[in-house]
């Protein structure tokens, strides 16, 4: 009796308490520095809370004030968030796709077993590196260059030509953020696709080509298909990070956005609400609409792709 | 702006810290706001904050000072000993004065403003270099603008930035920016915003920045097609440094006169603030600025400062040796100052002036380069106003 109540308790032993000691303190941190600010963020959407000098005002409760407030065309009719939003979106489009095609050429040509190129590790270093300059420095530098009285302008001006202002044109600054954008961010794009590539079975690409198939027609029907998932991952992922766009405009155009704010984007409005009034009303809102938009369009990317299976 | 990196130096270069006291500062840039937050936060926390973390004191300009002087984060400087204010600047006192009448500060310059014009041009265009007789054809706006059209004519600008005039205006609005609550444009203003835009429409200024590379270059260079600048004291030190450059630069060509507008332009104050634990330093460091004579006669004849004591900037403007200042080719500088100094008057001033004043400029610039019209430029200026500031309200 005894010993049959010992041995079906050990029988009871489970080691899955094990794995949820190991992962508790990602969710710990998880709770502490991810959930908990994020239901706050909602929390405070919903109060007026600002500072008025050194007063403090609020936190008063307006309900969805802050996003009716959000939503209300300005004096010239245009609605500010979502003239951001899309000021955003373009951004992030003029970066991005450049990016993924090129990263995509690289990274097929760096997995190629028939041209085998030599020396990848110190291409692959040289290609990240952009992204390990801090992104307001890289700015800073693409001020420096093409301001008015920068090197490009003396060097346009040495070669007779007319002189631009670069950073007063809608086309040249929107130009200049996303070319920031599109080096600070394909070679890490490029590493993310050879790792997808390399992970297809490589007698997939023999075959197809003992059966005669064409470069084209491999890349298109084995290369593509099968690096699905990696290009979905890559496109979320750069989308979530396009959409928080800020330190490169920010820095670029000394946070005006100019000209006439059609290089705002929508964290920098969260920003301008943040200093030096400290607005966590409308920041809030601003972050509430953002997490809406970023989930919204992350579920139309995977709905998107996953369609044709 | 102004005074912040220069009155670290002529702290070490002037003020002898105590034996076991290490002054540690903390220095925050001012474009956009970020000194004002990082103090804002500093100040909240200055009852938690441990002894060596507390502020001991802080700075401050003309365009934000009120917000900390009516506050309880500042304290008066009588009750630590700063007593003897006779040798200030009236207006000095004024700004750093609570609504209570205490005086929670105090400023180690006084910033009459002038304008600065190039010798050579005046003598190629105007005939004369004579600040008297260039002071007679600028003593207004019509005449101002009238000059802007004879220097254009004979390939000048007649002001390196647009910007460049705008103190002399906002300096002397009968209204502040905001009344009642409300945001509110001032006469002066809004006579800004026109001469500007004429101006910039007949090429007799440029689009550029009041600190941009592209206005110094023009302006400051020995070869600079420009007339002239507006500025106190400290903007020779802070705002003309490729002027001072052997060779490339045009040092010496320059003079100073009143202008069309008297006006004043910044200023740095010392203030205390609530909970410091080292007033008696404070107190020695305040006094040291204003009352002694040593200290302020040097920021006059090595710094080419304006200081804010009446008795040794008497004795610099009425010795002429002792107040000539080489960038303008020995002219007495404290002289015309001196002139200019006892008719200030701190008034219309808001705990906003700040970001608004940047904003408008900024605003107001794109409209200049042409990339949006003026409306437009005027509507953006009220979002960034609604958006910098929720307590205004703009109808």
């Amino acid at each position: 009796m005894d010993k049959a109540a010992k041995l079906s308790k050990r029988k009871s032993v489970s080691y899955a308490k094990w794995g949820y000691l190991f992962i508790l303190p990602f969710f710990l941190v998880y709770f502490v520095f991810t959930l908990y600010p994020q239901l706050l963020t909602f929390y405070n959407s919903l109060f007026e809370n600002y500072m008025d000098g050194l007063t403090h005002v609020g936190p008063n409760f307006v309900g969805l004030g802050n996003f009716v407030k959000l939503f209300s065309p300005d004096a010239t009719g245009s609605i500010t968030i979502i003239k951001y939003f899309g000021n955003t979106v373009v951004l992030w489009i003029l970066g991005a796709l450049p990016q993924f095609i090129f990263a995509l050429i690289l990274a097929l040509f760096f997995t190629s077993t028939r041209l085998k190129i030599k020396g990848q590790g110190f291409f692959k270093a040289v290609i990240y590196m952009p992204n390990l300059i801090m992104a307001a420095a890289f700015a800073m530098l693409i001020f420096g260059l093409f301001g008015n009285t920068g090197p490009i302008n003396k060097m346009l001006v040495a070669a007779n030509m007319p002189t631009f202002d670069f950073l007063a044109e809608k086309i040249s600054v929107r130009g200049l953020i996303a070319l920031m954008n599109f080096l600070m961010w394909f070679g890490n794009t490029t590493i993310l696709l050879m790792a997808g590539i390399q992970g297809i079975d490589e007698c997939l690409f023999e075959s197809a080509r003992i059966d005669g198939a064409s470069s084209t027609r491999v890349f298109f029907d084995v290369t593509l298909p099968l690096l699905k998932p990696i290009l979905v991952y890559v496109a979320i992922t750069s989308m979530i990070g396009g959409m928080q766009m800020y330190d490169v405009p920010q820095v670029l155009t000394n946070g005006y956005g100019m000209p006439d704010n059609t290089s705002s984007t929508m964290v920098m409005l969260l920003n301008k609400y943040l200093n030096p009034s400290r607005n966590y009303g409308m920041s809030g809102a601003i972050s509430v609409i953002l997490f809406a938009i970023t989930g919204i369009l992350s579920l139309i990317v995977l709905k998107a792709t996953n369609k044709e299976d | 702006m102004p005074g912040m990196k220069n009155i670290k130096g002529f702290f070490e270069k002037y003020y002898t810290v105590p034996e076991g006291v290490t002054v540690n500062w903390i220095i925050v840039p001012s474009d956009g706001g970020a000194y004002q937050a990082a103090l804002d936060e500093a100040l909240l926390n200055q009852a938690n904050a441990d002894a060596d973390d507390k502020v001991d004191m802080f700075l401050a300009e003309a365009d934000y000072i009120l917000k900390y002087v009516n506050s309880e984060a500042t304290q008066d400087i009588t009750q630590i000993g700063v007593t003897d204010m006779s040798n200030t600047y009236k207006y000095t006192v004024e700004a750093c004065t609570d609504t209570n009448g205490v005086v929670k500060g105090v400023s180690f310059q006084c910033c009459p403003s002038g304008l600065v014009y190039r010798r050579s041009v005046a003598k190629e265009v105007l005939g004369t270099d004579d600040p008297t007789e260039v002071q007679a054809l600028l003593s207004d706006w019509t005449k101002f603008e009238e000059v802007a059209g004879q220097m254009k004519e004979a390939g000048y600008y007649m002001t390196p930035s647009f910007a460049e005039t705008y103190r002399p205006f906002s300096n002397n609005v009968s209204s502040p920016w905001v009344v009642d609550g409300k945001l509110n444009f001032d006469a002066k203003i809004t006579e800004w915003l026109d001469l500007t835009d004429r101006m910039n429409a007949a090429g007799e200024t440029i689009p550029a920045g009041i600190l941009d590379a592209e206005k110094n270059e023009a302006s400051m260079l020995a070869e600079a097609k420009s007339f002239c600048l507006f500025g106190p004291a400290w903007y020779f030190n802070f705002c003309m440094g490729p002027a001072w450059e052997e060779g490339t630069g045009s040092l010496g060509d320059w003079a100073l006169i009143e202008g069309p507008a008297a006006h004043f332009w910044g200023g740095t104050w010392l203030l205390a603030p609530e909970g410091t634990d080292n007033p008696t330093m404070l107190a020695d460091i305040m006094n040291t600025f204003i009352n002694d004579e040593e200290v302020c006669t040097n920021l006059v004849v090595q710094d080419a400062q304006f200081s804010n004591n009446k008795a040794v900037n008497a004795k610099c403007a009425a010795d002429d040796e002792l107040g000539a200042n080489e960038l303008l080719g020995g002219q007495n500088a404290t002289a015309v100052f001196s002139a200019m100094a006892d008719n200030i008057k701190f008034q219309n001033q808001t705990i906003y002036d700040q970001l608004l004043n940047e904003g408008l400029q900024a605003q107001f610039q794109q409209y200049l380069k042409g990339t949006v019209t003026r409306d437009e430029a005027m509507a953006n200026f009220i979002k960034y106003v609604n958006e910098t500031y929720p307590s205004i309200v703009t109808e």
